[in-house]
């Protein structure tokens, strides 16, 4: 192994005391720099942290972005979600490929580049979208493509190209009691420890605030049965591992409203008595890193971060964990398994996070979002915030709107507002379909315009994607359940199986080959999967399929045979092939 | 002084089926169920492991909501139910799952009667695959002296994982790798079982529930047939294994077949497969002269008309579909028969002759006629005479539809008495435990 690698690793081992929560943070550093982990790496790390190299191996096995045969040393992911699609993904993959004379997922000969695909980058608002070593690309075109091109082939550094190119816009198109709130750096945090914990405790349970990131999980309640815990060394962790397609709106607030967050993850762990709190950073939003870590660096130097804050009793500190790619860090649970640097499975529940986390610790998990909203309302008050809503619902939502609008962008919308309204704001016309939520949400129909987003009607993490009278829905089903697919966990049965089971099924009705007996399997997968998978991606993964059947079923019926069965496989072609095997050496030898 | 009623009162119980079960404090709903000799289905949760919660098979319906039940800390007053046509249907579609994902060759895998997939694929009455499969191609380890893995054959519990670690205190085994492509593997350099310090005697060596993890040097040591779930059903003796298994004599009885009442033309045929079927109807012996006077024979090797007749009842088919006339036969026989019946092993999951399944049939090819052994004038044959070979060996199932499943290598005599007699009586076919084998 060559002297540079093994000195990182063992600063890097050293640096964390062979703390193994550590490890995926290692591995990331060394695929950055050796473009994969080479096995005398894992060797040395096997040493280090007393683990079998084949169990580093399912660790690294598990996460997208990590690889232990090498990749390219520009390695470029495109961003694979539908509407990357709508926007050219395709034609700008192929094109890449065709100028960089590479196969999909194969390094070139040389070693110079590797181009796969790659779960929604969280760029939606500015696709086509793609990754370069970690950092974002986005609004690709032909001509941008051939200078991507020029600089790989040269062999320029990263931090040679144009610094234009990386630029990622925030594309706040409608600000709320939010995006539009001035907050004093600190204020909040001020505010909240000249009194008692338990006040704050109040104040955020008067404002109603429930948690951002789809399950609407009361705030208030989530910080309080953490409070009450029986074991005193607790932990705040901001799930900033922003994964389901089409959403975004967590990259903005982390990009611009950075204090926000810090703040309310300062005002939580002082409700919650917490001393170490986390931010759980995707991979895909590497390009945010070094400005979090800046703004918690100056936090610290203001005395709004680490020990003593403000003079005071409360001592708290934020470290940034990065991801390695995998979409199930989302659920609360799998993220915590992933900070403490293994593979992300979803535990069993109940205990909860709030009574068992990070490290067996209780441990309070919020969105971004979450953690912004709840300093605002520490900031301006409860009834600031709850006298936003709409029929009954208190506070705002942050939307991610992208797809066939005017002005793809952030919405901080009143909660309680009919998606009709949502579709004026941003511009949308002749819409077909809307899907609330991503591909785990609910695709809607202009006769369902009058629904609102609420946590009792269209429950939201935010994305928001709309498709026009062109589009053919079918495509969005198909995409949708290959990224469950990929980014199903393994764990359980109905979920690892199911994922693959109804892929198989999309495609066949996708060529053409379907029967009625499939769209029975479908009814019948879905109703398994749904109740008996683990979490809430096997839950959800068939959905997208059953949707689209059930409330567009012509895209179905145009493409299915009128029979009752259809083989599992195309016969013809398979007959076809079994004869040229035969005949090809025929006439080879002839 | 605790009166009877007081301490009744005292004790904690909730219901399953609407049965009273008492628990202790911290009881999953799986433990107290086991101790009140209910059988929930289960192949991931051993009580001297922490449960996994992976396979699913236990959900059951907990106040209204589908939860596992080995996971599930029982309640005062919880609802459970565990045996309702709805969960029997979901549970079985989870076995099928588990069939389709990994190669589950009954007929010749050592575990075949002691398997607890396929003891619960008897109980959940599974005749079929349902779905196509997904013909697994991963790494057997035979490098132990005394041990032997074969992954295809993995259903992902983590037994083993567990033994390993908190028995064995050995952590020999780990998962990796996610989504479909998780799998089984080794924790030494090589990755190889042979490089570990795994004995014959680990407990991690004696608790896979299916024919994974199997000890060399003991194959069939009890014959096939008199193994403990081909005389019992898992919900009587539980998930065990032969190690644990004490016999009791028991006694079951043959079911009467019923009288026939008409006549039915019957065509039957052998695709990929060794015609052993077919010898186990002839098996019938005199049965089959009471058989003819209700049915008429059409196309069958038994009799060797070549063509189905148009109007046939019935098709029994055996053999899975591996080459272009095979394809040609089944399309046949489905267009001329109005019930089709797969017959065996290899007609329901292609069986040995898909062993070919994870091998480029042009590498098959080439070994037969060109590369082998004693080849002379090495060439693959051309005749248009001679069938093409598919890719793969498929199940019927995913070539034509399938009216009904007749499991079984090869499904005994009795077993073709009882569906044969069941259609005859206009019922819907269904085998009794002791006739539904897939070995």
């Amino acid at each position: 192994m060559n002297k540079a690698l093994a000195a990182l690793i063992h600063e890097q081992v050293k640096g964390c005391r062979t703390n193994k929560a550590y490890l995926l943070q290692i591995l990331r550093k060394i695929q950055f720099s050796c473009a994969h982990i080479p096995a005398d790496a894992i060797e040395q790390l096997s040493a280090e942290f007393k683990i079998s190299p084949p169990k580093i191996m399912a660790l690294i096995e598990f996460y997208h972005f990590i690889h232990y045969q090498p990749r390219g040393h520009y390695d470029i992911y495109i961003s694979d979600s539908i509407i990357d699609h709508m926007s050219g993904k395709n034609e700008i993959t192929r094109y890449l490929c065709e100028k960089l004379n590479v196969k999909l997922n194969q390094p070139r000969e040389d070693g110079l580049v590797t181009v796969a695909d790659t779960s929604c980058t969280g760029m939606s608002d500015q696709g086509p979208a793609a990754l370069v070593n970690g950092l974002a690309l986005t609004r690709l075109t032909p001509k941008r493509i051939d200078q991507i091109v020029e600089k790989i082939e040269t062999n320029t550094a990263l931090k040679d190209w144009p610094k234009a190119w990386f630029d990622v816009e925030d594309n706040i198109q409608s600000k709320g009691v939010l995006l539009n709130a001035e907050m004093q750096p600190g204020e909040a945090v001020k505010k909240a420890l000249a009194a008692d914990p338990l006040n704050s405790l109040a104040e955020i349970d008067k404002s109603g605030l429930r948690g951002c990131g789809g399950a609407g999980f009361k705030t208030a309640l989530k910080w309080k049965s953490c409070r009450l815990s029986s074991d005193h060394d607790r932990y705040v962790v901001c799930n900033a591992d922003e994964g389901e397609p089409g959403t975004f709106k967590d990259r903005v607030l982390l990009n611009s409203y950075a204090e926000q967050l810090i703040e309310g993850m300062t005002i939580c762990a002082y409700i919650i008595g917490a001393c170490k709190g986390f931010i759980y950073l995707r991979y895909e939003y590497q390009h945010l890193y070094e400005q979090l870590n800046e703004a918690l660096h100056k936090r610290r130097e203001a005395n709004l971060l680490g020990s003593h804050i403000l003079d005071g009793e409360l001592s708290f500190d934020i470290e940034i964990f990065m991801g390695a790619g995998s979409y199930v860090c989302g659920e609360e649970s799998a993220l915590i398994e992933s900070l403490e640097g293994k593979r992300a499975i979803p535990r069993i529940r109940p205990p909860f996070p709030v009574t068992r986390g990070y490290l067996g610790k209780p441990t309070v998990v919020n969105n971004v979002e979450t953690f912004c909203y709840a300093a605002l309302v520490i900031d301006k008050g409860a009834d600031n915030f709850s006298a936003q809503g709409l029929s009954g619902f208190s506070g705002c939502k942050i939307l991610s709107i992208s797809g066939d609008v005017e002005k793809a962008g952030l919405y901080e919308i009143p909660l309680g507002l009919p998606v009709k309204n949502v579709l004026n704001l941003c511009g949308a016309k002749s819409v077909q379909a809307v899907q609330v939520g991503g591909p785990s949400g609910t695709l809607i129909t202009p006769s369902e315009f009058n629904r609102i987003i609420s946590f009792d009607d269209l429950n939201t993490s935010g994305s928001f994607m709309v498709f026009n009278q062109d589009r053919d829905l079918l495509e969005n089903a198909l995409n949708f359940t290959h990224f469950f697919m990929k980014e199903s966990c393994g764990f359980c049965t109905p979920c690892r199986v199911g994922t693959k089971l109804i892929c198989d099924l999309a495609d066949k009705v996708a060529a053409g080959q379907g029967a009625r007996l499939d769209l029975d399997s479908i009814k019948q997968l879905n109703h398994v999967m749904n109740k008996m998978s683990h979490c809430g991606l096997g839950q959800r993964a068939a959905e997208p399929l059953l949707q689209t059947l059930e409330k567009f079923p012509e895209y179905f019926v145009k493409r299915m045979t009128d029979k009752d069965y259809q083989p599992s496989f195309n016969v013809e072609e398979s007959i076809q092939r079994a004869i040229d095997i035969v005949v090809i050496q025929d006439n080879q030898k002839g | 002084m605790i009166t009877m009623a007081k301490a009744r009162k005292q004790r904690k119980t909730f219901t399953i089926d609407d049965r009273e079960i008492p628990f202790k404090e911290g009881e999953t709903v799986m433990q107290a169920a086991a101790k009140a000799k209910i059988y929930i289905p289960h192949l991931c949760f051993n009580p001297e492991f922490t449960p996994n919660g992976s396979c699913k098979l236990c959900t059951c319906e907990i106040n209204g909501r589908k939860t596992s039940s080995c996971s599930t800390k029982a309640e005062q007053g919880m609802q459970v139910k565990n045996e309702t046509h709805e969960l029997t249907m979901m549970r079985r579609t989870l076995v099928q799952m588990l069939f389709v994902e990994g190669n589950h060759y009954c007929p010749f895998c050592e575990r075949s009667g002691n398997c607890q997939l396929q003891a619960l694929a008897y109980d959940l009455g599974m005749t079929d695959l349902h779905f196509p499969r997904f013909n697994a191609k991963r790494n057997v380890d035979a490098s132990h002296p005394d041990i032997m893995i074969d992954r295809n054959r993995c259903i992902f519990c983590e037994l083993c994982v567990r033994a390993s670690t908190e028995v064995d205190k050995k952590d020999i085994f780990s998962i990796a790798g996610r989504s479909i492509n998780k799998r089984l593997v080794i924790n030494s350099k090589s990755g190889d079982l042979k490089d570990t310090e795994m004995k014959a005697t680990d407990k991690s060596a004696h608790i896979c529930p299916v024919g994974c993890i199997i000890i060399k040097g003991e194959g069939f040591k009890t014959p096939i047939g008199q193994r403990i779930y081909d005389k019992h059903s898992i919900r009587d003796v539980g998930n065990i294994r032969p190690d644990s298994f004490i016999e009791e004599p028991s006694q079951t009885e043959v079911e009467k077949p019923v009288e026939q009442k008409k006549k039915i033309k019957v065509a039957s045929c052998s695709l990929a497969g060794c015609f052993g079927c077919h010898m186990s109807f002839l098996d019938l012996d005199e049965r089959i002269i009471e058989l003819l006077e209700q049915v008429e024979l059409s196309r069958s090797p038994l009799n060797d008309i070549k063509s189905c007749a148009p109007d046939c009842d019935l098709g029994l088919i055996e053999g899975g579909v591996c080459n272009t006339e095979n394809i040609e036969v089944l399309r046949h026989f489905r267009e001329s028969c109005r019930i089709i019946i797969a017959v065996g092993s290899c007609a329901i999951n292609g069986g040995v002759p898909s062993l070919r399944n994870s091998i480029d049939v042009k590498a098959c090819l080439d070994e037969s006629y060109i590369n082998g052994i004693g080849v002379v004038n090495p060439k693959i044959p051309t005749d248009k005479e001679i069938p093409y070979l598919l890719e793969k060996v498929y199940p019927i199932h995913e070539v034509i539809k399938v009216d009904y499943f007749l499991p079984g290598c090869p499904p005994s005599a009795d077993a073709f008495w009882k569906i044969l007699n069941d259609l005859l009586d206009g019922k819907e076919p269904e085998l009794p435990y002791d006739l539904l084998h897939f070995d």
